[in-house]
């Protein structure tokens, strides 16, 4: 029985030499990486063929009322809430749209076709879509397509050539700039901080990871990474790990980067259980419900993640400079009213900006 | 090797012999939480300090407390496949209650007897139907968990009131958690060994038709050993929901496997009839103590999976061979 109690601890001893290499930071991919430049200023887009579809025959549209339906993934939730305020919005401040939003109560994606269907049937000059399943959706958008109507997508793609135009919320790189540089106006240069993730091999989390760590190495050289710790999706592992970072480090940990909207409350849950509000930041992307009582009580200071109001708003805008024939393939930006002039990227996206960053002035407006 | 085989063990034995025939496997379990200590303690020394111990220990209290009823119903024979789900429902109800407005002893409660019906229907299904408890608790975990998510919408809980989250209220500065996994421990423990139904459910565990030649109602015992263990579940539940400020719509992944794992490790013998509560809750907390000590050694968790494993599978072939050696 004494060999049970050796194995574990000598399992524990050479699993402890083992060290993961692919990114300066465990936990990121290998890809190679893109850091945005140290200011604001936009990266460089790199030139790529526009891959989106073209509708068949559309009529002129130019400067004409049009009427849009915005399908989003499922109604009745404060993301999608959001995303349809931003639409009805642009629609006001254009005047000439007719826009509305309805789709599925449930994230289903066959109730999401039917939809889709009925209102190509009905005769619309314009289809807004998140889509429930990238590759499920695209038949029923191509057809909208073949039938002259414009299609633009926002927050979750389609297959590219199954409609004109995606507003992309965020890239990587974009992410990856903001929390970097917001923990470290929290915690200074030189400041000390953990990662906790949910897997070293989820892809989205793998990738922010990388592009972190490139950027980091280029705006601030001498903040300091110590470890990234697995989470999972798990609200108390999550917890129990950033309390146990918290533990090991002692006051050389000034702050946590949260990557998943599970990890990120968890860790500013650990923060606030063990005393540390103040002394120790967390920054991370989630969503603003989640975070409120953390950022009321001034215990979080930036949560990082997009504006779904503008996600909308942007969406709606590309959609009638579509249909006025401005926005044509090859082009390179979009004018988007309030927000401005909005960068191609991938041949065929449209990049919403710099992430939005939720903190104790902003927060109370989203509901979601 | 449990207290009913080491009172029959062989006159001659000391006593000394006696106990570690006993608790053997508990013994083990304890010895590797002091080495873990010593060892992790020593290469940093925060490891010891009060919070981190305090972590170790509230951390896994709901698994420890959820593993006493798993522990109870193993020895009886029979298993529950769905603990993680019936817990990720009894966390829903209590905090959408809590959020409700109801007074915070309802939230409380309520869950605690839902699981305890819950629990007692499906041990009614396996005695007196003759279906094999996995199969029914199999079924238990589709329907729980399916009708957790279409009930809830995934949406969390956020917003319950703070006197409704007993598990971050403190006692000399220990969280109370841990007085719930002590005392229950202990109760569980005295129960187990001093009660008729203590010691009946060891009896329908280890041969049932002996049990009822002997004048035990086996299925009675079921049904109760059932129910009593939905009470732990109710309590794990409650633990589980008050630990953080949201309560997440969607079960913690793998949650049951790691408290049958905590039982088994535990010494529990997954044939039945053997096993001490005790062992289970140490299990719980060696759990903690490696997932913890993953991290001040720079292991990925993701080995934690993989040392339970082993352990496992260690503790299965000592069960093996200490029963040749008793035989």
């Amino acid at each position: 029985m004494k060999k049970l109690t050796l194995g574990v601890l000598l399992s524990l001893g050479l699993m402890s030499g083992s060290a993961l290499a692919a990114s300066a930071w465990t936990g990121g991919d290998d890809l190679p990486t893109n850091p945005l430049a140290c200011d604001a200023t936009p990266g460089a887009a790199v030139a790529k063929p526009y891959d989106g579809g073209v509708p068949t025959n559309p009529p002129d549209r130019k400067g004409k009322k049009i009427t849009v339906v915005d399908i989003p993934k499922l109604i009745g939730i404060g993301y999608f809430n959001a995303t349809s305020k931003g639409i009805s919005d642009a629609a006001a401040e254009l005047g000439n749209v007719d826009a509305k939003t309805d789709g599925p109560t449930k994230a289903n994606i066959d109730e999401q076709i039917t939809f889709i269907d009925n209102y190509i049937t009905s005769g619309v000059d314009g289809i807004l879509f998140a889509a429930n399943d990238p590759v499920a959706i695209a038949p029923v958008l191509k057809k909208a397509l073949e039938k002259g109507i414009n299609v633009v997508g926002y927050d979750a793609n389609s297959t590219p050539d199954a409609r004109q135009w995606f507003v992309n919320q965020a890239e990587f790189n974009g992410i990856a700039k903001s929390l970097v540089d917001n923990l470290a106006a929290e915690i200074g240069e030189e400041g000390a901080f953990a990662i906790v993730t949910s897997t070293f091999t989820t892809p989205n989390q793998a990738r922010w990871i990388a592009e972190m760590a490139a950027y980091a190495a280029k705006c601030h050289p001498k903040m300091k990474w110590l470890e990234t710790v697995e989470a999972q999706e798990d609200n108390n592992l999550s917890f129990n790990q950033a309390t146990t970072l918290i533990n090991k480090y002692g006051d050389e940990l000034k702050g946590i980067l949260g990557m998943t909207s599970v990890a990120t409350p968890a860790s500013a849950e650990a923060v606030t259980q063990l005393n540390k509000c103040g002394t120790i930041a967390v920054v991370g992307l989630a969503t603003p419900n989640a975070m409120k009582p953390y950022v009321e009580k001034g215990c979080v200071k930036s949560v990082v993640l997009w504006n779904p109001v503008d996600l909308g708003y942007a969406a709606m805008q590309v959609l009638r400079s579509v249909a006025d024939g401005t926005l044509q393939p090859g082009a390179t930006t979009v004018k988007a009213g309030k927000l401005g002039d909005l960068q191609v990227i991938n041949g065929s996206e449209i990049l919403l900006g710099a992430p939005f960053v939720f903190n104790k002035d902003n927060i109370g407006q989203f509901d979601f | 090797m449990t207290a009913s085989t080491a009172a029959a063990a062989p006159i001659g034995r000391s006593n000394l012999q006696r106990f570690v025939g006993g608790y053997g496997q508990e013994i083990v379990v304890l010895l590797s939480i002091v080495a873990l200590f010593v060892v992790v303690g020593a290469i940093n020394p925060r490891f010891l300090s009060d919070t981190n111990i305090n972590s170790i220990f509230a951390g896994n209290a709901y698994i420890a407390v959820a593993a006493i009823g798993m522990t109870m119903l193993i020895i009886s024979g029979h298993i529950d496949v769905s603990v993680g789900s019936l817990i990720g429902v009894i966390a829903t109800i209590a905090g959408t209650l809590a959020v409700s407005g109801y007074p915070i002893w309802v939230a409380w409660l309520v869950p605690i007897l839902f699981g305890i019906a819950v629990n007692a229907g499906v041990g009614a299904l396996v005695a007196y139907m003759r279906i094999p408890s996995i199969v029914v608790t199999l079924g238990m975990l589709s329907i729980l968990k399916g009708g957790l998510i279409s009930a809830t919408g995934g949406e969390w809980i956020t917003d319950m009131p703070p006197g409704f989250m007993i598990a971050q209220m403190r006692l000399f500065g220990i969280p109370s958690a841990v007085y719930f996994m002590v005392i229950l421990t202990i109760l569980a423990a005295l129960f187990m060994r001093y009660t008729a139904f203590g010691r009946a459910i060891y009896a329908v565990g280890g041969n049932m038709e002996a049990a009822r030649a002997a004048g035990l109602n086996p299925e009675r015992t079921v049904v109760g050993v059932f129910a009593l263990h939905g009470l732990f579940a109710g309590i794990a539940g409650i633990l589980f929901a008050t630990q953080l400020q949201v309560i997440q719509s969607t079960v913690p992944p793998n949650l049951e496997l790691t408290v049958i794992t905590a039982s088994v490790i535990g010494g529990v013998s997954i044939l039945g009839g053997t096993g001490t509560v005790i062992g289970s809750t140490l299990a719980a907390i060696l759990f903690a103590c490696i997932g913890s000590a993953l991290i001040f050694l720079n292991v990925s968790a993701y080995w934690l999976r993989a040392v339970l494993g082993l352990m496992i599978l260690a503790t299965v072939l000592a069960d093996m061979i200490r029963r040749r050696r008793v035989l």
